[in-house]
């Protein structure tokens, strides 16, 4: 089941609703979200890192299973979180820092495996490569780094390398936004957005800036259309634009060059998109605490959702398992979702633990049901049956 | 009687209880007749496989009475195999035996319901005391281990079963350590792993002494040929307790005992003290007690005591199984989460990997000549052993090899550059090859120098054979055909005896033959792969220093795979037995995959040898009914994208209903880019042009006119026929000529540029003659000539942009016209905006081209459309042949409009 799911960094927990049938879940209770700070990790569970009051110097990060509107664990890293991404098996979190460090975590023992000092400046954004083998990072003060994964864990290789990451982007002024990343591995773009008024095409490949588009308005959020053909910006003044990513255009309408249109219902402003697997339904969250369904298509408009009336700063589309579905429509927590539903890991860890060796040596490997079925299970007595012919059949021969 | 009377055909069921009784009848043995023909059974059991004569059912209703006829020849059946199963003649009960296990599998689900526990009381007595064939034996297992693999489709008797198959452990244990004949230990295992797979719990209680049997049987050594299987069985066993602590200690176990054995076989080699130290540490905590010896404490004193007399042989053999133990127990699917202990598994595999046979320094030299030389000749299979281990643990770990990985790349690389025996090389080839396809491009950065640099040497014969090859192809022919004979058959070999050192040798002797080193093909093939997935995953991102010299290497490989001709598919086939080995189909093959990963790769240029490729390709698409037909077929399809690039919009083409403005606005991004960098002459072929101009109006007109229909909504609702002709009057003042270029431009775009200041003019007068008579359009649009004057503003901005956008063909539709702030669609009826707006186009793509000095002055050729992508620099023209058929038609449609 695909579903949307949205958290506010007021305490309106985080709405769950089905994308197509529109009909609201369970609504995960006490969150008060960082902007990027929510996640869904391998489709088992929601975890999202906290806003914390000024006074605590460590963060929080919740996870919420699918089928419990509560809390089920909290992790108090060494400091406030801000981005929180997974990977999409869900064996790893990496969360951003105030302090501008990113934390690696491995999901199934909490261990806290990798924390590297990534930025002078809090992290804003992160997102993982197509591949899953480079980290994006975007920070306060408009830098974003490109970082290699198998170099953070490559004590070795890092001494010898000249810097630790494999880019370092410097052209935005002001703190970076949103970032997106497309389609193509090692080839893909990349489209960041900033305060500064400007969103940036990047190449992963070259490394390189390929266009930089002036915005009426500061973009909070984008997303990019799965063709890759244009990608969305939402703004303050609570349009999305549509801007050109690599097809050049004679436009300079009313908003600026490359912008070839906007998403508008004159909302407040926009600050999370997010597309649908069918890359068509865009959605979008706003300050005033709606989320909006847009059809790319149509440019309209086919629902909206209410979480909270204060704004709404993540929104997800994700795919949903059936079976915590159960629970919700029936009142009882039945003894088949609580069998099924999977427990949720241990906290995430404070501090990487170098002394003890022993521990480090683990990969938990998910459960795997064998194969049990009939179809492919072998027959063997018609293969011992043969053989046993052709065995006897040398034996009569030597017989006679 | 009516029971006989006729049947239709032979899917008529009446004809099915006729044929299982005369099957009875004539070919089943009974308690009265000598069983002389054992072979007889086989047609017996063809029969009722194809016919089905056991199933009972029907596809369509049947008469009952048929049914019942049926019904009670299956009995008779049924009551025959029974007898023949007590029979005291060993021959026939082994052909009842048999010939029940073919029932459990084949009868209706009712019946085996019915009567599957008198059916295993029977097959069990033929597994115990006094029973002594052999032959029954190993049937009874079959045939049991058939029943439950039938049993397993019945969730609902579980519980029963799984008692039924308790009662069979340890009749079954017996066999093991009883008896003496490999058959039936083979038939045990095989029933204790079918009971193990589908009734785990059933072993539970046994566990231990399951554990112990096996262990044993795979300790002593004397089951050589189907060893494997007790392997495979050990590593399920843990599934019948089916938690995580089970599975590691099992594979703590292991790890401990190849750890010992390793110290006893490497003495002298390496530092045996601080390597196994290592591994130890890394599985048993300081502080824990280490895990009881696999098989058990009875075992240790049985292997301590054998240790001493145990020769080199017996050790590396066990070595070498309990690490295929490891790997499956790595690969198979467990049903709980298990933690995989990464970091020993890695320092085992690298501590067998890392010795070479050369003496540890810092030791006395322990060894006789005749140990070492011994070890030396079993070191590859251990090194292939190792290899595949890792490979298991890859596969097992996934995304959590991450921090490993570094490691892992370390080791390989290191090992890769001392390895020098084509099956290790191969097998090396191909976990760098998952480990880019599966860990992407920052995998595909630290691997890629090792790749490179190790796939050139191995593939340089077959590059360097290139001048020569082409000249000579048979030559090059028959050395392959004499190299792969004896390659094929050492490979046989690989498998129980594995002698690489032999195959070292093939390659000295073809050196001594040729002059120069000769790779063996299968290595070929797998440094071929690894490239393949070298640049799938990582063509792009820092590949400058080896991209060129890939792409190479790679055309002048697959250029000269195919330059003996394809490989004759059914000739490998017949040369084969049944071993996969690598054959000149799977190296053309390889070549050719990875040819395309290396034009498909992305680049910023086009890739230097595409022609070559295509080429290449099309030759490979004729040879029909190969897989080299097949591959090339998908790959002149993959590479159209290459030539006609798409970024697409988000439009469905509208069925009419509502396309908003939105959606006709994006269609005008263009579909086909190409870079006029490289190519500069749009190769429109004036016959399509010619051909479409005197088509017949598109159907697309119902298409065009909604669109225009619906712009009514949009914010650019201008009126479109002006803004048309606003385009066109456009074109016409910028040119400032006017005349006939502007005229024909809408005739022969193709044509168009030919303006004064162009060179080109001169060599398309010709068409331009040809097309003067449609003047009549440039009256019209000189009488507007008024307008043309508010228009040049915005060219000249747009040349200040250097951007250049233009519908292509089907995509006529809209154009952004930016001062304005509104768009001028151009429609079904905006004829000759299309051809107008190309020249227009042209002419700034000309200006455009002129600051820039980038434009060919051959430009003149573009056609339709044209972008620009990075300012001013690089042009990128488009072209799309279909678009072409849609848009021209309007074009001579819309001439009358415009008068």
């Amino acid at each position: 089941m695909e579903v949307v799911i949205a958290s506010s960094p007021v305490d309106a927990g985080i709405g769950c609703w089905d994308l197509h049938s529109g009909a609201e879940q369970l609504r995960y209770r006490s969150c008060t979200s960082t902007p990027h700070g929510l996640a869904c990790v391998g489709q088992r569970f929601l975890a999202s890192s906290q806003l914390r009051d000024s006074s605590s110097s460590s963060g929080s990060i919740l996870y919420w299973s699918w089928s419990k509107p509560q809390v089920e664990v909290k992790s108090f890293p060494a400091e406030p979180i801000h981005p929180l991404v997974s990977n999409s098996d869900g064996m790893y979190i990496i969360g951003g820092g105030s302090s501008g460090a990113i934390y690696f975590w491995e999901v199934a023992s909490g261990r806290l495996l990798k924390r590297w000092h990534a930025h002078y400046r809090a992290v804003t954004c992160l997102f993982l490569s197509d591949d899953e083998s480079l980290l994006v990072s975007g920070a306060e003060d408009g830098c974003i780094r490109v970082w290699s994964l198998f170099m953070v864990f490559d004590d070795i290789g890092m001494e010898m390398a000249k810097n630790p990451y494999e880019y370092s982007f410097s052209e935005h002024t002001l703190r970076v936004t949103d970032m997106v990343s497309g389609y193509g591995g090692c080839n893909a773009i990349i489209v960041s957005a900033s305060e500064d008024r400007t969103c940036k095409v990047w190449s992963l490949s070259r490394g390189k800036l390929l266009r930089s588009i002036d915005f009426p308005s500061i973009i909070e959020a984008v997303a990019l259309d799965p063709g890759e053909h244009v990608f969305y910006a939402g703004a303050r003044d609570g349009k999305i634009y549509i801007a050109s990513i690599n097809a050049e255009t004679t436009s300079s309408n009313s908003y600026g060059k490359h912008i070839i249109g906007t998403l508008s219902d004159n909302s407040k402003g926009v600050t999370c998109l997010a597309f649908s697997k069918d890359g068509i339904l865009l959605v979008s969250g706003s300050e005033d605490g709606t989320i909006r369904v847009w059809d790319a298509k149509t440019h309209n408009i086919v629902r909206i959702y209410r979480l909270a009336k204060g704004p709404v700063n993540n929104v997800l589309v994700v795919r949903r398992p059936l079976y915590s579905n159960r629970q919700t429509s029936e009142n009882s927590h039945s003894s088949f979702s609580r069998r099924h539903a999977p427990l949720l890991p241990p906290p995430l860890g404070k501090y990487v633990n170098s002394t003890d060796e022993n521990v480090d040596s683990g990969a938990v490997s998910v459960p795997q049901t064998p194969s049990s079925d009939i179809m492919d299970a072998p027959y063997l007595s018609y293969h011992v049956l043969t053989k046993q012919i052709s065995e006897l059949q040398v034996f009569f021969i030597f017989l006679s | 009687m009516a029971v006989f009377e006729h049947f239709q055909n032979l899917y008529d069921i009446r004809l099915k209880p006729r044929l299982l009784r005369s099957l009875i009848r004539d070919r089943v043995p009974d308690e009265k007749h000598p069983f002389s023909k054992p072979s007889e059974l086989s047609i017996v059991v063809s029969a009722v496989k194809n016919h089905g004569l056991l199933s009972e059912s029907s596809r369509e209703a049947v008469d009952p009475k048929h049914m019942e006829n049926w019904k009670s020849s299956i009995d008779a059946w049924i009551e025959r195999l029974l007898l023949l199963v007590s029979s005291k003649m060993p021959d026939k009960c082994w052909a009842g035996i048999c010939l029940l296990g073919l029932t459990c599998q084949e009868c209706s689900s009712d019946r085996f319901l019915a009567s599957y526990s008198v059916w295993f009381q029977k097959l069990l007595a033929q597994i115990q005391p006094p029973s002594d064939s052999h032959f029954v034996k190993v049937a009874s297992c079959a045939s049991l281990a058939d029943l439950f693999t039938r049993l397993s489709g019945f969730s609902n008797i579980k519980k029963d079963v799984t008692s039924h198959a308790g009662k069979l452990i340890q009749p079954v244990l017996k066999l093991l350590t009883d008896d003496s004949s490999g058959a039936v230990w083979e038939g045990a295992v095989d029933l204790l792993c079918s009971i193990i797979n589908f009734f785990p719990s059933s072993v539970h209680r046994h566990y231990e002494s399951v554990e112990a049997a096996i262990v044993s049987k795979i300790m002593s050594g004397k089951c050589d040929s189907n060893i494997s299987k007790f392997v495979h069985c050990l590593a399920l066993l843990p599934r019948s307790k089916g938690d995580e602590d089970s599975w590691s200690l099992m594979l703590q176990k292991i790890l401990i005992s190849i750890n010992v054995d390793l110290n006893d076989a490497f003495q002298g080699l390496e530092e045996a003290e601080t390597k196994s130290n290592e591994v130890i540490k890394h599985l048993v905590p300081p502080g824990k007690e280490p895990p009881p010896p696999l098989g058990g404490n009875k075992m240790q004193g049985e292997t301590s005591n054998q240790a001493t007399e145990m020769s080199e042989q017996l050790i590396l053999h066990r070595i070498s199984m309990l690490m295929l133990c490891c790997c499956r127990m790595l690969t198979n699917p467990y049903p709980a989460q298990v933690i995989v202990p990464v970091r020993p598994l890695l320092v085992l595999v690298g501590r067998v990997l890392m010795v070479d046979g050369s003496l540890s320094q810092s030791l006395l030299p322990f060894l006789t000549v005749m140990q070492r030389e011994f070890i030396c000749s079993e070191l590859p299979l251990l090194h292939l052993c190792g290899l595949d281990l890792l490979t298991g643990i890859i596969k097992r770990v996934r995304s959590q090899l991450l921090p490993h990985a570094a490691d892992v790349v370390r080791l390989l690389t290191e090992y890769f550059r001392r390895c020098a025996l084509p099956a290790l090389r191969v097998k090396v080839y191909s976990i760098l090859r998952i480990l880019l396809i599966s860990m992407g491009v920052g995998m595909a950065q630290y691997l890629a120098q090792e790749v490179v640099s190790n796939a050139l040497v191995d593939l340089d014969s077959i590059a360097h054979g290139c001048g020569e090859a082409s000249s000579t192809p048979c030559s090059k022919a028959a050395s392959e055909g004499l190299l792969l004979p004896s390659y094929r058959k050492r490979k046989h070999g690989t498998i129980t005896g594995f002698s690489e050192e032999q195959q070292g040798g093939v390659g000295t002797e073809m050196e001594a033959v040729k002059g120069k080193p000769i790779t063996p093909i299968a290595v070929q093939t797998a440094a071929l792969q690894a490239l393949e997935a070298l640049l799938t995953v990582g063509g792009a991102l820092r590949s400058e220093c080896w991209r060129q010299n890939v792409d190479l290497l790679l055309i002048t490989v697959a250029t000269n795979a195919s330059n003996g001709g394809w490989a004759n598919e059914e000739k490998d086939i017949f040369l084969l037995s049944d071993e996969p080995t690598s054959t000149r189909t799977d190296f053309q093959l390889a070549a050719l995959r990875a040819l395309l990963a290396s034009l498909l790769s992305p680049a910023r240029v086009r890739p230097p040898y595409l022609s070559q490729g295509l080429e290449l390709f099309r030759r490979g698409k004729q040879e029909t009914g190969t897989k080299v037909a097949e591959f090339c077929a998908h790959a002149l399809l993959a590479l159209e994208v290459l030539m006609h690039p798409r970024a697409l919009p988000l439009v469905n083409f509208p069925s009419g209903d509502h396309p908003d403005f939105g959606q006709g606005f994006n269609c005008k991004f263009p579909k086909n880019i190409f870079s006029s960098g490289l190519k500069n002459n749009s190769p429109f072929p004036r016959g399509i042009l010619g051909k479409d101009e005197i088509e017949p109006e598109s159907n697309d007109d119902e298409l065009y006119s909604s669109w225009l229909g619906n712009d009514e909504e949009t914010e650019a609702s201008a009126s479109i026929p002006d803004k048309h002709l606003e385009s066109r009057q456009e074109l016409s003042e910028k040119d400032g000529r006017l005349s006939t270029e502007d005229h024909q431009a809408e005739k022969h775009p193709s044509d168009l540029p030919a303006g004064a200041q162009f060179p080109k003019e001169g060599d398309r007068g010709a068409t331009d003659a040809a097309h003067m008579e449609t003047g009549g359009i440039k009256d019209s649009i000189m009488a507007q000539s008024e307008r043309v004057q508010e228009i040049i503003p915005n060219n000249d901005v747009r040349l200040q942009d250097k951007d250049v956008m233009v519908p292509t063909g089907d995509l006529t539709a809209n154009v952004v016209e930016p001062n304005k702030g509104k768009i001028e669609s151009s429609g079904s009826d905006s004829s000759k905006a299309t051809p107008a707006l190309s020249s227009e186009i042209n002419n700034k793509v000309l200006m455009a081209a002129a600051d820039a000095n980038a434009l060919p002055s051959d430009q003149g050729s573009l056609l339709t459309t044209s972008i620009v992508i990075e300012k001013g620099k690089k042009l990128v023209l488009e072209y799309n042949s279909d678009a072409s058929k849609d848009s021209f038609p309007d074009i001579v449609d819309g001439e009358p409009d415009s008068d």
